[in-house]
């Protein structure tokens, strides 16, 4: 473990911007909303800022995405693909645990299985994370329950703690080791080594009297999604507030559906567009012949809580689906947010 | 930063929004966490519209129809043809159709070159049907012609009544705030024929037959009046109205109300009592393209006034506009009969005040609506400016195809072009600065975020340029300078200014106020459409959530597209839906073929089994305008009755 003191963190900004262009959590100045962005200058990077309204995924997996382009000449039948290196190197400068842990989630899902999706594996390969623990959590968080935070335990290059004047530093791979050195940031003496595990779990002392907005005891959720033990009813008071407008896959780290979509442009040229999808849209399931395996908004529904909760599921990411950022609940007009809908699976067990 | 702070365009609810703007191209929306009315919540739509705003399928170039064919001209012979042939016509024979999409700088840009340069009132918002009865109900007995309440008053009130609205289709954000009102125990009670979402989520449905929510609410009425009720201080004073209100129910007796409305009188004086004992309650009701009828929102109003919740504070009867700035339109004075400000046209105050500003004498005479005017051959129609839209010709395409001269300014390609003469492009609402007042009259101020095409001017500008070559310089030269102006000659908008407007999301204008709120009149004849052997079946229209009015804007963009397409992939003519009971007496299946047929006209269509109705009733979506149009063409437009009309029809299998 290394010390990054706070009045170096423009030197620490700097050196990431020579190689990387810096994405973190900034306050915009006008509608003071926090947002997961890009940043025009490094200081405006906010480590101190709450969590962010919006998943750290979109550098990796932006709403709408170029992921070729090509034209195609009708009358002798060419096509022509343009090379597309779109893919900048790009440093995610204090994304939070929660985040990261959607990002990991994420790679399994592009990288992870039988087709491997080169942009995504592109946006990855050329990427820098700095993570940030969070010393305190926030009114709507529950990666406690989650088991992704509120420290980062994999996934990072370099994890900050912020520790009064300082940051402890954790140099997570090779290239985050490079970084320090470069730096040359000294060694954390034993006291400041020991202090991590006390921030940590200070914070999560803390999860009882500031998260107070969300609770979500998931195993049992687990447990029961996975074996089928919920009633149809509980599924169609959950449907009936569904507003199907897909803001919870659209806020949440770890969704990945998406649609392909060629739009032809007037000048004869064809750009292959990736976009956020949701699995709340009964276009999403449709098939040819008007079969949909999922046509009552219920049974949408339900589709994303097994994805998120489900033991199958859980294999395939190796963890749950769900990383207990709690933005769901803030964005969704019915007031169905994931642990909104743990709290009605549990009620009904315990009735 | 790439997100810019804005304000959604689509509904009337203006949610505030994030606008990514990567290499001057829109590539991103986030709902904005601290504006205070989405609160962090957007809608299907709104989460897409950035799919709109990147579309390459743009109007760049100024186009002049010759020999039949559009020919690209530079922009200043463009507007030159356009200032040349326009003052060419008398101002009856030009009209002046105005979009309830464009920010109010735009809005009033048109509104003073149709009534200052051109000498013309027709003028109007398409797609204002509905809007007008409001205005007119609430203008003259609350003193505000719009909403009186504000969004957040919902999260205080404890009853919440919606009177006919699909809410969470139309409105989105405004069912949310209604539903999660209802989880924090408030009293939400929905009338109408279909079993909505917003019905299922609230705690009565009163399911009437379609085309009786004045009936019902009427009913509610006399019988807060007959159990002593009423609010006394209303009832006790002879200039209220009260008395000829109280005359007009009295001929309604119970057992035909229950006949006609196909309810139980004990739940009419259930739900009637339960209003009768709120603290604060609010009613909501659509405007815009598929509102109520200006009898029902009169009887809606006079029975919150009954119930002692009309003129306070957190209550009242509120429409909701469909379209971002329908509010803002009308307080411009895009309105053939109404001067900016409500000033009735010919008003003697508003008229110095205008000739004080526009250095010119408002025309007096009389205009119509540009709607009466396509419809009656009769009227002398020569030349139409249509500025940018969400609709098309409908079913006035031949009259406008038959003018001297149609003028098309817009963003993006519109079904008006085949009919155009000269078009010019237009910068969309991200790429100049604008104003536009949501249902709540929160005038919100939307930056500049993205360069526009390079002959795209913003609409104000078109529009001052047309007035220069016609001898007008109004001296605009930017949309502040508008706002400047319109704050001189819109009463409500005195003293807003962009610097104030920045601050705090924007302002809630205020309305004069009239003191002690008054009873509306009402027509008493309570006439519902009645069914015939002929035709058992009555008709109800109403909106879907991807699909937005008529769709031509909707049809840019990528998921909410793939969503309509989903749904019509297997009813290319559309569908009517109808309750399992009736299908099953009809030997109707999913999907069956089938022919509607109404007094007017039929067509055939397909059977979707839907629980949302009621036997008897049919079901039409609005998107399916061709359907709806074939079907309904004298109910279709400004005499329509909106989202309560029914029309009787005969559904048989083909």
């Amino acid at each position: 473990m290394n010390i990054l003191e706070k009045k170096k963190v423009p030197e620490f900004m700097a050196a990431l911007a020579a190689d990387y262009d810096l994405y973190g959590p900034i306050v915009h100045p006008d509608s003071k909303d926090v947002l997961f962005d890009r940043a025009a200058d490094p200081g405006d990077i906010a480590l101190q800022a709450p969590i962010p309204y919006n998943p750290a995924k979109i550098p990796f997996f932006p709403q709408r995405e170029s992921i070729l382009g090509y034209t195609y000449d009708r009358s002798t039948g060419d096509v022509r693909i343009a090379p597309a290196d779109l893919v900048r190197p790009k440093a995610l400068v204090g994304i939070r645990s929660c985040d990261l842990t959607g990002l990991l989630c994420l790679d399994r899902f592009f990288l992870g299985q039988e087709f491997v999706d080169d942009v995504f594996r592109d946006h990855r390969r050329k990427t820098f994370i700095v993570a940030n623990t969070c010393v305190r959590p926030f009114p709507q968080c529950f990666c406690v329950c989650t088991d992704s935070g509120p420290s980062a335990r994999e996934g990072f290059d370099i994890n900050l703690t912020e520790a009064g004047d300082v940051y402890l530093v954790e140099a997570g791979s090779e290239k985050g080791e490079a970084l320090v050195r470069k730096l040359e940031l000294p060694a954390a003496d034993e006291a400041q080594t020991a202090l991590k595990d006390k921030i940590v779990d200070g914070s999560i002392a803390l999860f009882d009297e500031v998260s107070r907005e969300n609770k979500a005891w998931i195993s049992r959720a687990t447990n029961r999604l996975t074996t089928g033990f919920i009633r149809n009813e509980v599924w169609e008071y959950i449907g009936k507030q569904c507003f199907e407008c897909g803001a919870c896959a659209f806020t949440c780290p770890s969704c990945s559906c998406f649609n392909i979509e060629d739009l032809n442009g007037p000048d004869g040229t064809t750009d292959r567009c990736r976009t956020w999808d949701s699995c709340s849209f009964e276009g999403y399931t449709k098939m040819a012949g008007d079969h949909n395996p999922r046509r009552p908004v219920e049974d949408r529904r339900n589709k994303r809580f097994f994805c998120k909760l489900s033991y199958s599921q859980s294999r395939k990411y190796l963890r749950p689906g769900c990383v207990g950022c709690g933005r769901c609940v803030r964005v969704c007009p019915g007031d169905i947010g994931l642990p909104t809908v743990v709290t009605a699976i549990r009620r009904e067990i315990t009735e | 930063m790439t997100y810019k702070p804005g304000v959604c365009n689509f509904c009337g609810t203006g949610c505030g929004h994030n606008l990514r703007v990567e290499n001057g191209s829109i590539t991103g929306v986030f709902a904005s966490p601290g504006h205070p009315v989405g609160k962090g919540r957007l809608c299907v739509r709104g989460w897409h519209i950035h799919e709109l705003l990147g579309t390459k399928e743009r109007i760049l170039h100024p186009l002049v129809r010759r020999n039949g064919h559009f020919e690209k001209v530079p922009l200043s012979e463009a507007l030159d043809l356009v200032a040349d042939r326009l003052g060419g016509f008398a101002g009856s024979e030009a009209a002046f159709w105005a979009s309830p999409r464009a920010s109010n700088e735009d809005i009033y840009s048109l509104v003073k070159l149709a009534r200052s340069v051109l000498g013309s009132n027709n003028i109007s918002l398409l797609s204002d049907d509905g809007h007008r009865e409001a205005v007119d109900v609430l203008g003259g007995s609350c003193g505000i012609p719009a909403m009186p309440g504000s969004l957040a008053d919902i999260a205080k009130a404890d009853f919440l009544l919606v009177a006919g609205a699909d809410i969470t289709r139309q409105n989105p954000i405004v069912g949310s705030d209604l539903h999660l009102a209802a989880l924090q125990g408030a009293d939400l009670v929905t009338i109408g024929a279909r079993r909505t979402q917003i019905a299922e989520l609230s705690r009565t449905h009163i399911q009437n037959k379609p085309g009786t929510i004045a009936l019902v609410l009427a009913a509610m009425a006399k019988t807060l009046i007959e159990d002593g009720r009423a609010a006394r201080e209303f009832a006790d004073n002879r200039n209220s109205g009260f008395e000829a209100f109280a005359e007009s129910l009295r001929g309604l007796n119970m057992p035909d109300i229950e006949r006609l409305t196909g309810l139980s009188s004990d739940d009419i004086r259930g739900v009637a009592l339960r209003l009768a004992g709120a603290k604060r309650a609010m009613a909501f009701f659509s405007s815009g393209i598929s509102g109520l009828d200006r009898d029902t929102i009169a009887v809606l109003h006079n029975l919150f006034l009954l119930s002692g919740h009309a003129g306070r504070e957190g209550c009242g009867i509120n429409p909701i506009t469909g379209i971002c700035n329908i509010v803002g339109g009308y307080d411009m004075g895009a309105v053939h009969d109404l001067w900016p400000g409500y000033a009735p046209v010919g008003d003697a105050a508003a008229a110095e005040r205008l000739k004080t500003v526009w250095e010119k004498a408002p025309t007096t005479t009389a205009g119509f609506e540009v709607n009466a005017l396509l419809a009656d051959p009769e009227k002398k129609l020569k030349a139409l400016v249509v500025m940018d839209h969400d609709e098309d010709t409908g079913r006035f395409a031949e009259r406008i195809r038959s003018l001297d001269f149609v003028v098309y300014t817009g963003a993006y390609a519109n079904p008006f072009l085949e009919s155009a003469h000269v078009v010019l492009p237009a910068a969309s609402y991200v790429e100049t600065d604008g104003t536009f007042t949501n249902t709540e009259r929160r005038i919100q101020l939307s930056r500049a975020k993205a360069e526009a095409p390079p002959d795209a001017l913003p609409a104000w500008r078109i529009f001052s340029e047309i007035a220069a070559r016609r001898k007008q310089d109004w001296g605009f030269r930017s949309p502040e300078n508008v706002m400047r102006e319109i704050a001189k000659v819109v009463p409500a908008y005195s003293g807003v200014t962009y610097a104030k407007l920045e601050k705090d999301f924007g302002i809630q204008w205020q309305g004069a106020g009239a003191g002690t709120p008054a009873f509306a009149p009402i027509s008493g004849a309570f006439q519902v459409p009645e069914t015939s052997e002929e035709y058992p079946f009555l008709l109800l229209t109403g909106e879907a959530n991807h699909f937005w009015h008529r769709n031509t804007i909707m049809r840019r963009t990528q998921i909410p597209m793939r969503e309509y397409n989903a749904l019509l992939l297997l009813y290319p003519n559309g569908f009517v839906e109808i309750a399992e009971e009736d299908a099953k007496r009809l030997g109707l299946r999913e999907r069956t073929p089938v022919s509607l047929t109404s007094a007017e006209g039929a067509l055939t269509s397909f059977t979707r089994i839907s629980k949302a109705l009621k036997p008897g009733a049919a079901y039409v979506p609005y998107f399916l305008h061709e359907t709806i149009a074939r079907l309904l063409p004298s109910a279709w437009g400004s005499s329509s009755r909106g989202e309560d009309a029914a029309v009787p029809i005969r559904i048989e299998k083909v």
